[in-house]
C-alpha cells in the first residue's frame, strides 16, 4: 500500500489535487463576494460609466435623438463648463462652503467631545441630545433654518427687534445680503454636521492610553498641553477619517442649500450641486449636468485621496 | 274637490320646479363608459386648496367602475422636474398629468394630441384664448383646470383718507386714485413709504420663473416684447433697461422688501396679509385668504383693480398687463389607458367640478361656470366678492396673454431671472446685466436651433 501510494501516478494526482486545492483557495473567497461586487457593479458602475458617456454627448432629456456621440464634439460639454463664469463661481463657492463647514464643524465637534469626554454626570442623556440634528433630514433642516432666517417672520429678525438692536424697516435680508447668505447655509450645515465628528472624536478620545496621561500628569503637564501635545496628535487618525467622511458626505448639504437660497440670489449661493441640478433637470441639459458631475467627482477623489495620505502618515507617526 | 286640486296643482308646481332646478344644476361629464377593472394612475398637483378637486374623484370611480390611483401630488416646479425625468426615460406610465400653459411646450413630443377625443361641442364652454394657449402646432394637448392672472390689489384705508389724498395732492399735484399705470404705482409706493403710511410701497415675486414672469408683464405692459419674430432677444432694449431700473430703484430705496429676491408666491401674499404693502399686482387665488380676518390683517382692507400699463417710455404701444396662465390636464403618449384618462379629464373638467372648484376662489376656465359663480356673487354680502368675479373675467378674456409658448421658456426663465436678480440687488447696472443676459439667451436659442 505504502508502496502504492508513492507511486508516481499517485505523486503525479497529489500534486494535481494540490494545485487544484490551491487554485480554489485562491477562488473561493472571489466566488463569496462576487454576487456583492456584480451588483455594486450593475447599480454602481454602469450608471458611472454610463454617465461618463452622456458626458460626451449633447443629451438633452426631452430630445431622446440628442444622446449620440461624435468625436467633433465629444469634450464641447467640458470646453463650455471650462469657459462658464457661473461654473467657475459655483465651485468657488462650493470650495469655501466646504471649507469652512468641515473646518469650523471639526474645531466645535473637537471642543464638544473632549468636555463630553469629561462628564461623569448625565453623559447618556447628553449623547442622546447631540444626535438630534441626525434625525432630521436636511431637508426639514433647511427648512427649519429657513425660517429662522426669514426676514420678515423669521425667528432671528423678530428676536433683534424684540430687543431693539434694529428696526421693523431695517429688517436683515439674511438669506439676501452677501455675505450673510453663505453664513447662514453654513450655520445650518454645521448644525447638521456636528454630531456624526463629534462621536468618531469622542470614540477616539475615550480609545486613547491613559498611561500617556498618568505620565504627563506626573511630569506636571498642564491641561492646554495635554491636549496639545498628547491628545490632538494622537486623535489625528480619527480626525482624519472624521474630515474624509465629513468632506464626502458635504453633499448632503444640497437639500439644505436648494431649500434655504436654491443658489440665489443673482447666484450669490450658487453650488455645484445646485448648478448641476438646473442645468441637468430644470434645463434638460442632461449631458452638460453629467460632464459638471464628473468634474465634482474628479474633484471629490483627489480631496479623497489627499486626505487618506494625510491619515497614512498619521498612522506611520504613531 | 277644491282642497284636492289644490293639491295636485302644489305637487306640480314642485315637480316643475323640481325638474328646472335638476336641469339648470351644473352636470358632471365623462360618467357614459363603463371602465369596470381599469386602473387609471394620474400624477397631480398638490398642497393646499388644490387637492379639494380631487375628493370629486369617488364620484367618478363609483359611476365609472374605475379605479384612480394618484402616483404624485408635487408642486407645480417639481412636478414639471418629474414629467420631464419620466418622460425622458419612459417612465410616464400614467394616464393623466397635471400640466400648465408655461410648460406644455417642453412636453409636445411626449404628450397625446387631444382633439381628437373631444367634439366640438364639449370643447366649446371653454375660454378660446386658453385653448389657443393649450393648441401647438394644431394639436390641443391640454384641457384647461383653472385660470390665473392677476389685478392690482391696493389697501383701501390709504385711498379712502382725506389727510393722506391731501398730503399727496400737495406733494405731486394728482389726486390720490387707484393706480392705473406702473408710473403712478411707482409714485404712490414711494410716497405711502417716504411719509410712513405703510411699511411697503409695493411687493413682487423675486426669484425663479415668477421673477421672469413679473419682468415680463411690466415689459409686455410697456409696449416691449422679450423676443423678436426671430427669437431675438429684445428685452434688453430701452423699455427692459426702464423696468429693470424701476424694480432696482425701489429696491434701494426700501419700496420692496429686503428679502424681495427670495419670495414667492407665498412670501408676497404674507407681505399683504399682514397689511404691510399698499399697492400690489397678485392673483386672484389668494382672495379667500386675504379676506379671512383669523389668517390677515388686510381683510376687509382691500380692493381690486384692473392689471397696470406699462412705462410712458414705450409710447403708444403701452397696453393692459395680463401675465397669464392655465393649470390643466394632459395625456401622455406613453399612457396605457388613454381612453379612459380622457374620460377621466371630462369629468374633473366638467361644469359641476370646475364650479365647484370655482368656489375655492380659483379663476374658471369655462364660460358657463363663469355665468354660474357671477351669479352666485349677485347677491353676497361684500360686494368686492361680485366685482372681483366680474373684473377677473374681463381680464381672462381680453387680457390673458401667456408667455412665449417654447420648449425653452423656462431654460430662459433660469437663465434670465439671476441676471434681474443681480440688477435689483445692485450688483450690476440694469443695461450690462440685459446684455449679459440676452447674449447667454442668444447662445442657448442657438443651442436650440432657432438661428
Amino acid at each position: 500500500m505504502a508502496a502504492n501510494s508513492n507511486s508516481p501516478a499517485q505523486k503525479e494526482n497529489q500534486a494535481r489535487f494540490a494545485a487544484v486545492n490551491r487554485i480554489e483557495a485562491g477562488f473561493f473567497p472571489f466566488a463569496m463576494i462576487s454576487p456583492a461586487v456584480i451588483l455594486i457593479l450593475l447599480v454602481v458602475g454602469f450608471p458611472l460609466l454610463y454617465s461618463l458617456y452622456v458626458s460626451f454627448t449633447p443629451y438633452e432629456l426631452l430630445k431622446p435623438n440628442s444622446l449620440n456621440f461624435t468625436t467633433a464634439r465629444a469634450l464641447r460639454n467640458y470646453q463650455k463648463l471650462l469657459n462658464d463664469e457661473i461654473f467657475w463661481r459655483s465651485l468657488l463657492n462650493t470650495i469655501i462652503f466646504l471649507a469652512v463647514t468641515v473646518n469650523l464643524s471639526y474645531v466645535i465637534s473637537l471642543a464638544l467631545s473632549q468636555l463630553l469626554a469629561r462628564v461623569t454626570v448625565g453623559q447618556s442623556v447628553l449623547r442622546t441630545l447631540l444626535m438630534v440634528p441626525m434625525m432630521f433630514a436636511p431637508i426639514l433642516v433647511g427648512m427649519q433654518f429657513r425660517w429662522f432666517f426669514n426676514a420678515n417672520l423669521g425667528l432671528v429678525n423678530n428676536f433683534l427687534i424684540s430687543v431693539g438692536l434694529i428696526q421693523e424697516q431695517g429688517q436683515i435680508a439674511w438669506l439676501v445680503d452677501v455675505p450673510l447668505g453663505m453664513i447662514t447655509i453654513i450655520i445650518a450645515s454645521i448644525w447638521m454636521n456636528i454630531p456624526v465628528m463629534t462621536i468618531i472624536l469622542l470614540a477616539g478620545t475615550l480609545s486613547l492610553p491613559s498611561e500617556t496621561f498618568e505620565a504627563a500628569e506626573v511630569d506636571g503637564a498642564s491641561g492646554w498641553q495635554k491636549f496639545r501635545f498628547i491628545t490632538f496628535p494622537l486623535l489625528a487618525p480619527f480626525s482624519y477619517i472624521a474630515l474624509t467622511i465629513m468632506s464626502l458626505d458635504i453633499a448632503r448639504a444640497f437639500d439644505i442649500v436648494r431649500i434655504m437660497t436654491d443658489g440665489g440670489p443673482a447666484r450669490r449661493t450658487e453650488m455645484l450641486w445646485t448648478y448641476i441640478t438646473r442645468l441637468a433637470i430644470e434645463d434638460t441639459k442632461f449631458g452638460l449636468g453629467s460632464a459638471m458631475s464628473w468634474i465634482t467627482v474628479f474633484l471629490s477623489v483627489l480631496f479623497t485621496l489627499y486626505f487618506f495620505r494625510q491619515l497614512v502618515k498619521a498612522r506611520i507617526v504613531q | 274637490m277644491i282642497r284636492k286640486l289644490f293639491l295636485i296643482v302644489l305637487m306640480l308646481a314642485l315637480l316643475s320646479a323640481f325638474a328646472v332646478s335638476a336641469q339648470d344644476e351644473a352636470q358632471y361629464a365623462g360618467l357614459d363608459m363603463d371602465l369596470s377593472g381599469i386602473t387609471i394612475k394620474m400624477a397631480n398637483i398638490g398642497g393646499g386648496q388644490y387637492e379639494v378637486m380631487y375628493d370629486a374623484i369617488s364620484i367618478f370611480e363609483e359611476a365609472t367602475g374605475a379605479t384612480v390611483e394618484i402616483v404624485a401630488l408635487l408642486d407645480g416646479f417639481a412636478i414639471d422636474q418629474k414629467l420631464k425625468v419620466d418622460f425622458a426615460t419612459g417612465a410616464a406610465d400614467y394616464d393623466v398629468a397635471w400640466d400648465h400653459t408655461s410648460f406644455v411646450a417642453q412636453y409636445t413630443p411626449f404628450l397625446l394630441p387631444l382633439q381628437d377625443y373631444f367634439s366640438e361641442e364639449e370643447l366649446a364652454p371653454f375660454s378660446p384664448a386658453i385653448l389657443d394657449a393649450a393648441t401647438i402646432g394644431g394639436d390641443l394637448f391640454l384641457i384647461p383646470r383653472h385660470a390665473d392672472i392677476s389685478p392690482i390689489h391696493y389697501r383701501k384705508d390709504l385711498y379712502e383718507d382725506e389727510a393722506i389724498a391731501a398730503a399727496y395732492m400737495d406733494a405731486t399735484g394728482e389726486a390720490l386714485t387707484v393706480p392705473t399705470n406702473l408710473e403712478e404705482i411707482d409714485r404712490q409706493a414711494r410716497f405711502f413709504v417716504d411719509n410712513g403710511h405703510s411699511t411697503l410701497g409695493y411687493t413682487l415675486a423675486g426669484k425663479e420663473e415668477a421673477l421672469t414672469g413679473r419682468f415680463y408683464e411690466m415689459h409686455f405692459a410697456s409696449g416691449g416684447s422679450l423676443f423678436d419674430e426671430n427669437y431675438e432677444p429684445t428685452f434688453n432694449d430701452d423699455i427692459g433697461v426702464a423696468v429693470a431700473e424701476l424694480l432696482a430703484g425701489w429696491y434701494a430705496d426700501g419700496v420692496i422688501p429686503s428679502d424681495t429676491t427670495s419670495l414667492l408666491w407665498d412670501g408676497v401674499a404674507q407681505y399683504f396679509c399682514n397689511n404691510d404693502v399698499a399697492i400690489k399686482l397678485e392673483w386672484y387665488g389668494w382672495y379667500a385668504y386675504f379676506q379671512d380676518p383669523d389668517s390677515c390683517a388686510v381683510a376687509g382692507n382691500f380692493g381690486l383693480a384692473r392689471g397696470f400699463t406699462g412705462l410712458s417710455v414705450g409710447g403708444d404701444a403701452v397696453r393692459p398687463s395680463g401675465w397669464a396662465g392655465a393649470h390643466a390636464f394632459s395625456v401622455p403618449a406613453t399612457a396605457p389607458n388613454p381612453q379612459a384618462g380622457v374620460q377621466l379629464i371630462k369629468f374633473l373638467s366638467s361644469e359641476r367640478v370646475a364650479y365647484e372648484e370655482a368656489l375655492l376662489g380659483f379663476l374658471p376656465t369655462r364660460g358657463d361656470v363663469w355665468d354660474r359663480i357671477i351669479a352666485d356673487a349677485s347677491d353676497a354680502e361684500n360686494p368686492l366678492d361680485r366685482e372681483r368675479l366680474e373684473l377677473a373675467r374681463i381680464q381672462v378674456g381680453e387680457d390673458f396673454k401667456t408667455p412665449p409658448l417654447i420648449a425653452e421658456w423656462i431654460p430662459f426663465s433660469n437663465i434670465f431671472y439671476p441676471h434681474l436678480q443681480a440688477i435689483i440687488l445692485g450688483d450690476v447696472s440694469a443695461q450690462d446685466g440685459l446684455d449679459a443676459a440676452a447674449a447667454e439667451t442668444r447662445e442657448m436659442m442657438a443651442d436650440a436651433g432657432y438661428y
